[in-house]
């Protein structure tokens, strides 16, 4: 019943690992240099050597591998729905079907797998962050790393507070989600959960009152932040700065240079494009 | 069709019954041995401390929840499950979460109203006399119908939210603490309106309740029994005047607060050294027992012991 | 001192929920504010720290008005606020941030935050949840939260807005016996509230009614002298069978909040 034991995108898990430890200015700096070359990924030995890249990111972690993959759950309906979209409407010459205006090709499918594959890729990456850092430490490396924006007038300090409430949050949207459920339930709609699409419709009906709560509770929330004399969040002293350590720094050069022997792998080694 | 009228009819009449129910949720147990009936027709109230298992008993009547061990008999039947041997959710039942006006989710109060109906397939033309019906018990206007729920007072939402679950006429309603965080005047008056209800105001026959409180003077007052959960075991299930009056250790030892005129009928039984015995544990009665013990031991004190 | 002169406030023109509200409160008291849903009492709460700010007359803290946006952080730091849903008012994700972040935002030296956190810890009894995510705490240990976090930026005056309105009897008999220490510790509390009996707990109440004053006095003179259902209330057990008894003396709540009475009974 406990809506956190299913959520599992953007929780922290505690646990005493090298990858916890990392300053998280780094480990935001890694992963956006990972997504890029996953976004610019072109061959199939690029997207083996990515996905090795990856999975000894999870298994440094120390987090079970069982939490990252239930994560994906929900956005199963999603994941299909996108490969759907790319086998049934792709381009391509090798026909394999074709009805009305569906066209199903090789390469059309071969394209749904690689996008979705990629999606895959990039979300256990970034729950690979999330898992292993605090969502305040989060926001205090996004902080600082957007530091320099604040000269022109980029309200850095409410973002990261908004990361904060974002994540701190997804429980109890989660758990209000399965409340108005129930309540639909008890007054006799019977969920068929045989295909994703019903779902999806089902989903619809549970917007509505999610939405008004949601603004209910982001209402209390701003007299909250108010009550306790945020202002616009300028000028706050930190209670525990970042630092980077040598270990740090020497993770950092590393994790450089496995992104840059991605690089190769995809853009060298590789005659096999797919 | 025919077959549902038979089956409603007789549950209402054989009542709910549990033997033997277990639940465990996340490998910890969370109802243990649980036998209890419900009695058609009556009131029940079920306190316990949180974490005691009401919830979760509720749910389980409610068929919410699909996993337990023991037998659930509705209308003298074990309860129909699945392949998987899950059971449905049980239709014959209303229940009112917390703070229902929360779950509100149609873009206008009469579709809101009509919601539970629609979905059991009731033609318009029962639907447009039901709502017509149920508006004034919960003291809601015509004009009302076809606005968003949103605009309405909140105290309108929750009668609305309410509405929406009475109007299907259940034989067992779950009311889970419907009365939570309203004042006192709008507390009793919601309690009025679903007493009448119970009592066969609205559909000329007496209701099952089974209501969750926190506020055990509500409890005293309008139940005619009281279920006692005590970490997942039922510790009584009795009339309210046999708890309140002659089993109120059972409370003390489950951690429960006693109702304030319950507490002065010890104290004076206690500071005056004779019994006090009201014919029920109804505020009014035990106020009249109190009084007159203390005028008699007022007399007796005026003539010189 | 918190002075309230003719204070008036509407969300929309012409819908006033507080209208010409005078009162003053002065430091170390315990006072109720009551009214039935819907009496503006809430709005009342939000215009004391300069949350919401005050359309007609004035507010004012001592000398200073809490209209003034440059003293904004002075007046929230004097005047903390415990609202009523626990769920929405936890910003962070576990109890030391919590407590943290209105300290970050008051500048505290970071040097001296730990030290505060710790005392609010101990003072609430959460030292056992300091690493606590909100998901993990009762209903009455995330307002104990809310409440460490309030005391941590040391305010002189705390506000409670129906903060025990949606707890259970456990979590709000803790609540309730908080708020007491707090108020021994010379802190002075305002508690808006609906259950009359948590009232027998203060020494003065304000009665509103469709946003105006409608009372203003002394606990014992609130429950002999208003009749209370007009105004969606209903008087205390104790006081009522005391009343009914033709006792003479003053009800008081025990600590746990619930009515209890000091009657001298022959």
């Amino acid at each position: 019943m406990n809506a956190s034991d299913r959520m599992l995108v953007g929780q922290f898990i505690e646990r005493d690992s090298a990858v916890h430890r990392l300053d998280p200015r780094i480990k935001i700096i890694g992963l956006l240099l990972l997504m890029i070359v996953i976004m610019m990924m072109d061959s199939r030995s690029g997207y083996a050597a990515a996905t090795v890249v990856v999975l000894i990111i999870l298994l440094l972690s120390k987090i079970p591998l069982g939490f990252y993959f239930r994560g994906l759950l929900p956005l199963l309906p999603v994941l299909i729905l996108t490969l759907l979209y790319h086998t049934t409407l792709g381009k391509g010459q090798t026909l394999l079907v074709s009805y009305g205006f569906l066209h199903i090709t090789v390469e059309g499918i071969l394209e749904g797998v690689r996008i979705v594959w990629r999606i895959l890729l990039m979300i256990l990456a970034a729950s690979a962050l999330t898992g292993t850092t605090r969502p305040l430490v989060l926001a205090q490396g996004l902080e600082t790393l957007l530091k320099p924006l604040s000269k022109l007038r980029v309200p850095v300090e409410q973002f990261s507070l908004m990361i904060v409430i974002a994540i701190r949050f997804i429980p109890t949207i989660l758990e209000e989600i399965q409340r108005i459920r129930l309540a639909r339930r008890a007054r006799g709609f019977e969920p068929s959960n045989r295909n994703p699409f019903s779902r999806l419709t089902e989903f619809i009906p549970i917007l509505v009152p999610l939405l008004v709560s949601t603004a209910r509770r982001a209402d209390n929330l701003t007299f909250a932040i108010e009550a306790r004399a945020y202002g616009d969040g300028r000028g706050r002293t930190i209670f525990r700065p970042l630092r980077l350590t040598k270990p740090d720094l020497a993770a950092g050069c590393l994790i450089l240079l496995s992104i840059a022997i991605l690089l190769v792998i995809d853009l060298h080694l590789s005659n096999t494009r797919i | 069709m025919v077959n549902r009228m038979k089956k409603t009819v007789i549950a209402r009449q054989s009542g709910w019954e549990l033997r033997d129910i277990c639940v465990e949720l996340g490998g910890t147990p969370v109802l243990r041995h649980i036998d209890l009936r419900l009695e058609p027709g009556s009131w029940t109230s079920l306190i316990g401390k949180t974490g005691a298992g009401k919830s979760t008993l509720v749910r389980l009547i409610k068929g919410l929840i699909p996993e337990f061990t023991g037998e659930y008999r509705l209308a003298g039947e074990p309860i129909a499950r699945d392949r998987k041997g899950r059971v449905r959710v049980v239709p014959e039942i209303g229940f009112v979460f917390q703070y229902p006006e929360h779950q509100i989710f149609e873009t206008t109060v009469e579709k809101e109203l009509s919601f539970a109906l629609r979905m059991r397939g009731d033609s318009s033309k029962e639907i447009a006399m039901a709502i017509r019906a149920i508006l004034p018990v919960f003291g809601l206007r015509e004009e009302i119908l076809h606005q968003s729920p949103l605009l309405l007072s909140g105290g309108q939402k929750r009668r609305l939210a309410i509405a929406s679950v009475l109007i299907a006429n259940p034989g067992l309603l779950i009311l889970d603490e419907p009365t939570a965080a309203l004042d006192p005047v709008s507390r009793r008056e919601l309690l009025r309106v679903l007493r009448a209800w119970q009592r066969g105001g609205l559909h000329g026959e007496r209701r099952t309740v089974l209501f969750i409180s926190h506020r055990i003077e509500d409890v005293a007052e309008y139940s005619d029994r009281v279920a006692l959960l005590h970490e997942g075991h039922l510790l009584a299930h009795e009339t309210a005047d046999d708890l309140f009056l002659q089993r109120n250790d059972l409370l003390i030892q489950s951690g429960m607060p006693l109702p304030e005129a319950i507490e002065l009928l010890r104290l004076t039984e206690h500071l005056s050294g004779r019994t006090v015995s009201p014919s029920s544990c109804g505020e009014a009665d035990v106020l009249d027992q109190v009084k007159e013990a203390w005028n008699a031991r007022k007399e007796n004190r005026r003539n010189g012991r | 001192m918190l002075v309230f002169d003719q204070v008036g406030y509407y969300y929309r023109r012409g819908q006033e929920v507080v209208k010409e509200v005078s009162f003053t409160i002065q430091k170390g008291e315990f006072i109720s504010i009551v009214g039935g849903n819907g009496s503006g009492k809430s709005t009342l709460a939000k215009l004391m720290n300069g949350l919401l700010l005050a359309k007609q007359g004035s507010v004012a803290l001592g000398e200073q008005a809490t209209s003034d946006p440059d003293q904004a952080r002075d007046v929230r730091q004097t005047i903390g606020l415990v609202f009523q849903n626990p769920e929405d008012q936890f910003i962070t994700t576990n109890v030391t941030d919590e407590i943290v972040f209105g300290l970050e935002n008051i500048r505290v030296p970071p040097e001296q935050i730990g030290g505060r956190v710790q005392d609010a810890l101990r003072a609430t009894g959460l030292e056992r949840y300091a690493d606590a995510a909100p998901h993990e705490l009762s209903g009455g240990q995330k307002q104990r939260a809310a409440v460490a976090a309030v005391i941590a930026m040391q305010p002189q005056f705390i506000v409670f807005d129906e903060a025990t309105s949606m707890l259970d009897p456990e979590g709000r008999n803790e609540l309730i016996k908080l708020m007491r220490d707090l108020h021994a510790q010379g802190i002075t509390i305002i508690q808006i509230t609906h259950h009359m009996d948590e009232v027998l707990a203060s020494r003065r109440v304000l009665l509103l009614d469709q946003g105006k004053l409608a009372f203003d006095g002394p606990t014992d003179r609130f429950f002999r002298e208003v009749p209370l259902e007009p105004y969606g209330l209903e008087r205390p057990f104790a006081v009522r069978i005391g009343q009914q008894l033709g006792w003479s003396g003053e009800a008081t709540a025990d600590w746990k909040g619930r009515a209890a009475s000091q009657w001298s009974i022959e």
